[in-house]
């Protein structure tokens, strides 16, 4: 141990103390890609854990939830409820959310704040409130202070910290706006910061229930009930029983189950991400690979004379693999800090991607702890310290292998080698025939693993290739390139080099395809994305301006528009049609989808939709619309292997009910499902409050050749005194989308980015290993005449050779890879059919940039190569 | 007068290696002149200064003093790039190791230096070939140097030393590494091509065998010239 720890010291780190530069760029691939997976695994786990946390707080002691199976009930039902009282506490709740308009100067956005409606003195038992006092600060009220201070119909109390970070205090008045209207409350009270208030970061007020059914504008209903279980009943049994005792129009179920719901959202999404960040983390194990062969090839001679003084070959062998873990440790430790700091940018990116309900995303936002737990740090260590292994291993084996008497190999020998190409052809095609099995493949979950397995095959098919691509372009290249004027000899020798140095070379080669496939992939697919969402837009967007209240954001289907507005907006003399639509949460098989409202008579009139299956349904629709049926959206009928014709069995104010869907609907603004009914049929069936239930949307129509801007701004001030609405034209909803859409895919290309470099840093540093493999050839070529010049032509042809095999291969692969992911991927995770659209101008750019790109890594390595001291390799002899 | 000039002409060369602060002198006031169409070995024991002055000789390294004309060129005075065309044009090299590269064919390896000048490849090639046959190894040309035995390869080595008709061919211990068979036959291949194609040939050696073939020899001893035997011609 103490001969083995010596020459590690000697032998090893004094050489990566040489070769500083190299160590760093190896150390820093390694990091990267522990960082990206870390980082998501993180920002998983602390935002998921926020959520629970949140949820729970929120919650306090209740045990089970009593809703509605259609959405909010009628309180009148609680009448019939009395048994409930045997089972323990019951608090009935009104649940929504208000935005505070932090900057009076920007009337669209603000802080969004759960407003809990409750009957303070039944929910005592349940949630464990602490006000601050009044007049004292340091006490706290009673549980008559706090009766008393909401009896005011105005009340509203908030977090001791939301209240601090606004600047306000108990007596100040404050706007909220609720739906579309602005209401003005007085601060009654805060929450010491601790329990319920501290979740959500503090975006938690309360307020009696019966002023916020008045807010809200709910009145007569709940939102749920609350059920603390008495000591001694067990949980499971209590829903169980509860599950039979409950009207039709209830259910119970538990407070968990909603940050189940969320789980499953965001890990969907999180797996994804993972596994394009896995790809990172195999670029840098390709570095691994290639800084250890470098290290055997510059050190052959020194291994020899260890060798001829009696040094036995599993030292031999230990050396360099303990050279990987001098590298690959420190490695993952920068990684795992990293991925500290990389957490907060996918926790963006996965709150602004993942269309949920607010509540996540505020999680998501305040989800600051990302402290490495024992998790992470054995996540890190446990994926990439096997990995750095096996990338060290065949070096290391190859240290084992040089005689003692052996001082320069060179090249000696490599040539001829690299020509039995057809085992691993015959294998490529085996697993190529893989990936098309496995791409037939159902999901698991909602996962699509076997689609991801499918990749990494395809991958693995694809650098099986890559010996014999490098050595066709070797032949190709050089009976093209001897016909350009000054680069007769260079190229012979440029193809000749790289023929013979296939083995070593196709490594890097393969981490370079790969990463450029991968990019051209996610090219072709979010071009493909961009163009059939450009396409369905372009069919589907027929109104001229859209409105909704400033409380309803893509996260946070809650707030709807007042009928007092839609007549409003009904009345200018340019519109035609007010076409209303209703967005809601709902319940399908366990998971959540989006249940929506609109007059298919609207539909059809201005082909609004548009259709998967059956083609041509106008009348089919029209049709639809008497008898009850649905219309669903792409991603409902594959997430639930629905079709035309078939049944959906939905709950309804008078019980379960079976719709039968009419047509499918491409939509590609939601990923979870959505069943669509007409207005006719919601109100029979969905609609508690009747004719008075609101809109949630406005599409208006304008009579021809009107200047939507021109309507927009009269409407704006038509209904600004009364209503917080957001109104935009067609255009700036169009530009809107593509912008959201085009932000949301910046932290995919960010990991591409990441593995391309990571990929040409292999690169230079494969050129540089194969100089120092033939520093002699290089040093007679001087001898025989060769200028610097020529030396440099040389190495840049090598690298553009490198270049043009990876980037073709990349983009034969990426094609691959894009139908995967558009066709198996993309349909698993979200449903939505993509049209494949070749991007051609950007192949033409990517492959433009890749050759210049790897030419100019070529010109390191060439100016070492130019500087080979000739007389004294040849004199080493 | 170009009759009289020297294919080479060295005056008081000399070479010193520093590294920090310790410098080795290899070279300490070298002198003499090589004719058109000399052979001439040069001797004398390890560390003598003989491959330094190969490499000198050769355009390959530059003095610390003193000064080296190659038919007609003052080696001081040319670039780095001219240099290396006066070694194309005019210096063939024969190493002991043969140092044949292993990535080409052995035509290629002889085409070599004419394909570093530039010249159309297939007319490189066929003076390759015609010198291929002359060294007896038309049958192998399209073979890799691996496959060639110690003295092919030595005799494709030869043949890529001549190959561009230089004035001047450098030779380092061209026999060091073949049994004495091939030994001679390397020799008699170069005194030939010496005398066929009037090239000034210079052969480091130890042996004196090797400089038996020589019309004259130059022996070196601590980095001085310490005797010449044999006529300068």
């Amino acid at each position: 141990m103490t001969l083995y720890l010596t020459l590690l010291r000697l032998f090893i780190l004094r050489g990566l103390a040489r070769e500083k530069t190299r160590a760093s760029i190896t150390v820093l691939g390694i990091s990267l890609g522990v960082a990206v997976i870390v980082a998501i695994r993180l920002a998983n786990r602390s935002a998921l854990e926020s959520f629970r946390t949140a949820t729970e707080s929120v919650a306090g002691k209740t045990s089970l939830e009593i809703v509605g199976t259609t959405g909010r009930f009628d309180e009148l039902l609680l009448r019939d409820l009395l048994w409930l009282r045997d089972y323990g506490h019951i608090s009935p709740i009104v649940d929504g959310f208000g935005l505070f308009p932090s900057d009076p100067a920007d009337r669209e956005s603000g802080q969004f704040l759960q407003i809990l409606g409750v009957d303070m003195l039944r929910d005592r038992p349940i949630r464990d409130y602490r006000l601050l006092r009044l007049t004292d600060k340091g006490e706290r009220a009673t549980g008559r202070e706090f009766v008393r201070l909401l009896s005011d119909p105005d009340a509203i109390i908030l977090t001791e910290r939301f209240a601090k970070r606004h600047g306000l205090s108990v007596g100040d008045k404050m706007a909220l706006i609720i739906d579309d209207r602005e209401l003005r409350f007085s601060i009654r009270g805060l929450l010491v910061d601790e329990g319920p208030a501290r979740a959500l970061d503090g975006h938690l007020a309360l307020m009696d229930i019966g002023a916020a059914q008045k807010a809200f504008q709910r009145f007569g209903r709940l939102d749920r009930l609350d059920l603390r279980l008495r000591a001694g009943t067990t949980l499971d049994e209590a829903a169980k029983r509860l599950a039979t005792r409950l009207p039709a129009a209830l259910k119970v179920r538990e407070p968990s189950e909603r940050s189940r719901q969320v789980e499953t959202m965001i890990s969907s999404f999180h797996f994804n991400l993972t596994a394009l960040g896995s790809l990172a983390l195999l670029v840098g194990l390709f570095l691994i690979y290639n800084t250890a062969m470098f290290s055997v090839v510059r050190r052959r001679r020194e291994i020899g004379r260890l060798r001829a003084v009696g040094t036995q070959r599993k030292i031999v062998f230990a050396l360099f693999v303990g050279e990987a873990l001098l590298l690959g440790i420190p490695g993952i430790l920068i990684g795992l800090f990293l991925g500290r700091v990389m957490a907060t940018a996918a926790v963006n990116a996965t709150a602004s991607t993942v269309a949920t309900f607010y509540i996540a995303e505020v999680a998501l936002r305040s989800a600051s702890d990302f402290s490495l737990g024992a998790v992470e740090v054995l996540l890190g260590f446990g994926v990439a310290l096997p990995l750095t292994l096996a990338a060290a291993f065949l070096p290391a084996w190859e240290a084992t292998r040089i005689r003692p008497a052996e001082t320069s190999r060179g090249l000696d020998g490599l040539a001829g080698r690299g020509r039995r190409h057809r085992k691993k052809l015959v294998l490529s095609l085996g697993l190529s025939f893989l990936v098309y099995a496995l791409s037939t493949l159902d999901p698991v979950g909602d996962l699509p693993v076997f689609g991801y397995v499918a990749v990494l095959c395809l991958v693995f098919a694809a650098a099986l290739l890559v010996p014999v691509a490098l050595s066709t372009a070797c032949r190709v290249g050089e009976r093209i390139l001897r016909h350009v004027r000054g680069l007769q000899v260079e190229s012979l020798l440029a193809s000749t080099n790289l023929g013979a140095a296939t083995p070593r070379v196709s490594i890097s080669v393969a981490a370079l395809a790969v990463s450029l496939a991968m990019t051209v992939a996610i090219a072709i697919m979010v071009g493909s994305f961009r163009r059939t969402v450009i396409d369905w837009l372009g069919q589907t967007m027929k109104a001229d301006i859209y409105v909704r209240p400033v409380t309803l954001t893509s996260t946070l289907p809650a707030g709807t528009i007042s009928r007092e507005a839609i007549e409003t907006i009904g009345e200018d003399p340019d519109v035609v049609d007010v076409d209303t639509l209703i967005r809601r949460d709902f319940e399908y098989d366990g998971r959540r989808i989006t249940l929506g409202a609109r007059s298919f008579e609207v539909l059809v009139r201005y082909g609004i939709l548009h259709f998967k299956s059956p083609s041509g349904p106008r009348q089919h629709v029209l049709e639809s619309a008497k008898n009850d049926r649905v219309l669903v959206s792409e991603s409902f009928s594959l997430r639930f292997k629905k079709r035309p014709g078939d049944l959906v069995e939905i709950s309804t104010l008078t019980g379960r009910k079976s719709f039968e869907i009419a047509a499918v609907f491409y939509d590609y603004s939601n990923n979870r499902g959505v069943v669509l009914v007409d207005h006719t049929t919601y109100r029979r069936y969905f609609a508690a409050d009747g004719e008075r239930e609101k809109p949630t949307d406005l599409a208006v129509f304008l009579k021809p050749d009107r200047d939507a801007t021109e309507v927009k701004e009269r409407l704006i001030r038509a209904t600004s005194g009364k209503h917080r609405l957001l109104f935009r034209t067609n255009a700036g909803v169009f530009e809107g989308s593509l912008r959201i859409f085009d932000s949301t895919f910046a932290i995919t290309y960010a990991l591409q980015v990441i593995a391309v470099t990571v990929a040409a840093l292999g690169v230079i540093s494969t050129l540089i290993t194969l100089l120092l493999e033939r520093r002699r050839e290089t040093a007679v070529l001087r001898f025989l005449g060769a200028t610097v010049g020529q030396l440099r032509k040389v190495v840049v042809l090598e690298a553009l050779l490198i270049g043009v095999v990876s980037q073709g291969l990349g983009i034969v692969v990426g094609c691959l890879l894009a139908v995967i992911l558009i066709f198996v991927i993309n349909v698993q995770s979200f449903g939505w059919t993509i049209q494949f659209h070749l991007p051609v101008s950007y192949l033409f750019q990517s492959t433009f940039l890749t050759l210049l790109a790897t030419a100019v890594a070529g010109f390191y390595p060439a100016a070492r190569a130019a500087s080979v001291q000739a007389v004294q390799f040849v004199s080493e002899e | 007068m170009a009759g009289n000039q020297p294919i080479l002409l060295v005056e008081d060369v000399e070479k010193v290696y520093s590294s920090g602060s310790s410098s080795v002198a290899a070279l300490r006031g070298v002198g003499f002149r090589l004719e058109p169409g000399d052979f001439v070995a040069l001797m004398g024991p390890s560390g003598c200064g003989k491959t330094t002055l190969l490499h000198l000789a050769g355009a390959m390294d530059r003095p610390t003093a003193g000064r080296l004309v190659l038919d007609g060129d003052d080696l001081g005075t040319l670039g780095e790039e001219e240099l290396a065309r006066l070694r194309r044009r005019k210096i063939g090299f024969v190493f002991q190791f043969f140092n044949l590269l292993p990535t080409l064919t052995v035509r290629e390896n002889v085409a070599l230096p004419l394909l570093l000048e530039n010249l159309p490849k297939k007319e490189c090639l066929e003076r390759a070939m015609e010198l291929l046959a002359r060294v007896g190894l038309d049958r192998r040309t399209a073979h890799y140097p691996s496959e060639l035995s110690g003295g092919e390869m030595q005799r494709a080595a030869v043949a890529r030393a001549v190959v561009g008709k230089p004035r001047l061919v450098l030779a380092d211990e061209p026999t060091g590494s073949l049994d004495s068979d091939n030994g001679t036959r390397v020799l008699e291949l170069l005194k030939e091509l010496n005398r066929e194609l009037d090239i000034t040939l210079v052969v480091a050696t130890h042996s004196e065998e090797v400089a038996g073939y020589a019309s004259r020899r130059i022996v070196l001893r601590d980095g001085r010239v310490e005797k010449t035997v044999g006529a300068e011609s």
